[in-house]
């Protein structure tokens, strides 16, 4: 026995001496270098908060789609100014260079106040009109690094997207091209702050930064359409529009009553307008984000015939 | 519990040598890894001795059986082997060759129930040495059966340990979890590495014994039936 015992203890020695020398240089796991895909989390009322417009207006491709790519190809000379370069690219995705059928009555030529921002961070006061982009480029012919300094990426937005500008250029992903193409969206209808007809939004929004998104928009119209039965029946029934403010607590429940905020001769008027009251009630309360109660806490709604009933 | 974040956080630049992994333990894990190593050793040691003495053994007989069947005469052959300590085969024929004497010593023969007295000498002697040959071999049984419970339990315990550490130390991260784990697991580990070799030995020692048995048997019933026909012709 004692044998077997020695012989056990010096092999289970052995064992031990042979798991310090192997164990301790345990390979750590390598991990393969991954080329990071820069992710923003962007607020979606960026993406998706639509400029005031005409709802004839035709549709545009949006200026600045891809001038990111110009000044590397070909850097700026020396004796140009970088803001010329600068100011050729954020031409704001704005109807300034809308067609004319606009109405005169309509003088704010931009629907949000941040484009006005814009061109001053692009060290040029005036703002640069779409006709003035071609003119810089050609200058843009000489190799100069300093072009390095220039933004190439400003745009009529909140500061977010200089950041964007900043990062690797060699990345395929261009935030600004998507928020371009998302803004071909048809402008139709929404407005934030303007005095012309608002299908819906608060009046208090116009100083605070809480806006809306369209698709939180979207969802507190199918809210109330879902209650809502238009007055089909009725005698010119696609002509009464009839516009509602409303008044909602933290909790969505409308307070107070309705009030419906314009006439019509039209003697159907008052069975559309109870209607679009009904439906307000009946549908309360209304989930909506919470933190922005700013915007929706005073609503007005358009209850328009010709749309409500097709969707 | 601070002494168990502060054990857990520290792992980290431990790393995962075989001594770091056992000095990062909690007491009842680090009780329960000695205790397997412990049994890991026993076991082996037995493991080794009963091989030796199986083959021994196996051995022994070989040789008996061929001077046994070369023609030797009984009495020689007890004349040789009666003066030293016989295992096996050779205890049982020296036992039963003893006994004959003994029942032929005394002015009278005890001849009468001669046949069955040698039979019982030799069950006992085929039971004694059944039990020489599977001595400590319920150790073996015992730790196979229990060892990877013990092992999982100083896992179960390590993890439990390493769990409340992630939870005071507010840290998920794999860093901080895993020396906890690995260390747990290390003791099931020592619990398999001590059961393995002790459930295989103790499968084939018990079907080592087996056989030395029933050899020792039809060797017992071959000489008991020599033995009557000698007592049949001399009665």
């Amino acid at each position: 026995m004692r044998v077997g015992l020695i012989a056990s203890l010096t092999g289970h020695a052995v064992v031990l001496l042979w798991g310090l020398i192997a164990f301790p240089d345990v390979r750590s796991f390598t991990t393969p270098p991954v080329d990071s895909l820069p992710v923003e989390l962007v607020p979606v009322e960026e993406l998706t908060r639509l400029q005031k417009g005409e709802k004839d207006a035709e549709i545009r491709d949006v200026a600045a789609l891809n001038p990111t790519e110009k000044p590397k190809e070909e850097p700026v000379k020396p004796a140009d100014k970088p803001d010329k370069a600068a100011v050729e690219q954020p031409t704001p995705p704005t109807p300034e260079p809308a067609p004319a059928p606009e109405p005169a009555p309509a003088p704010t030529p931009v629907a949000e106040p941040e484009p006005a921002p814009a061109p001053e961070a692009a060290a040029e006061p005036e703002p640069a009109p779409a006709e003035k982009a071609p003119e810089p480029a050609p200058e843009a012919a000489a190799p100069e690094p300093i072009q390095t300094k220039v933004v190439p990426r400003v745009k009529p937005k909140p500061p977010r997207p200089t950041q964007t500008a900043e990062k690797p250029k060699e990345k395929d992903f261009k935030p600004n091209e998507i928020a371009a193409l998302l803004n071909k969206v048809e402008p139709k209808g929404a407005s934030s702050s303007s005095t012309d007809p608002a299908s819906l939004g608060s009046r208090l929004s116009q100083d605070s930064n809480v806006k809306m998104s369209q698709s939180e928009l979207d969802a507190l119209r199918g809210q109330i359409s879902r209650c809502w039965n238009p007055p089909v029946g009725a005698v010119g029934a696609e002509s009464l529009n009839v516009r509602v403010r409303i008044e909602l607590d933290r909790s969505g429940e409308v307070s107070g009553s309705p009030e419906v905020l314009n006439s019509n001769s039209n003697p159907a008027f008052r069975a559309a307008a109870s209607s679009a009251v009904r439906a307000v009630m009946r549908c309360a309360p209304y989930t909506l984000p919470a933190s922005k109660y700013e915007a929706w806490q005073e609503v007005i709604m358009n209850f328009d015939p010709r749309e409500m009933v097709g969707g | 519990m601070n002494e168990l974040v502060q054990s857990t956080l520290a792992a980290q630049d431990g790393g995962i040598s075989f001594f770091a992994l056992f000095w990062q333990a909690h007491i009842v894990v680090k009780i329960v890894m000695v205790g397997l190593i412990a049994a890991s050793v026993w076991c082996w040691a037995i493991i080794l001795d009963k091989s030796l003495l199986m083959g021994r053994t196996k051995r022994q007989m070989n040789r008996f059986e061929t001077v046994f069947w070369s023609g030797q005469s009984l009495e020689e052959l007890y004349g040789t082997l009666h003066h030293r300590t016989n295992y096996s085969m050779a205890a049982l024929f020296v036992a039963a060759m003893r006994e004959w004497k003994r029942s032929h010593e005394g002015a009278k023969p005890a001849i009468g129930s001669l046949q069955q007295r040698i039979d019982r000498v030799m069950d006992v002697t085929i039971q004694r040495e059944a039990e020489r040959l599977e001595n400590r071999l319920l150790v073996l049984a015992t730790v196979g059966s229990a060892a990877p419970f013990i092992g999982l339990f100083g896992t179960v315990w390590g993890i439990m340990t390493a769990f409340q550490a992630i939870a005071a130390s507010d840290s998920t991260n794999l860093a901080v979890v895993a020396p906890g784990i690995a260390e747990a697991l290390f003791a099931t580990a020592l619990g398999l590495l001590a059961a393995i070799p002790a459930v295989i030995a103790y499968n084939k020692f018990a079907s080592d014994v087996g056989k030395a048995v029933g050899r020792m048997e039809g060797f017992a019933d071959e000489f008991s039936a020599i033995l009557s026909r000698q007592i049949d012709e001399r009665s």
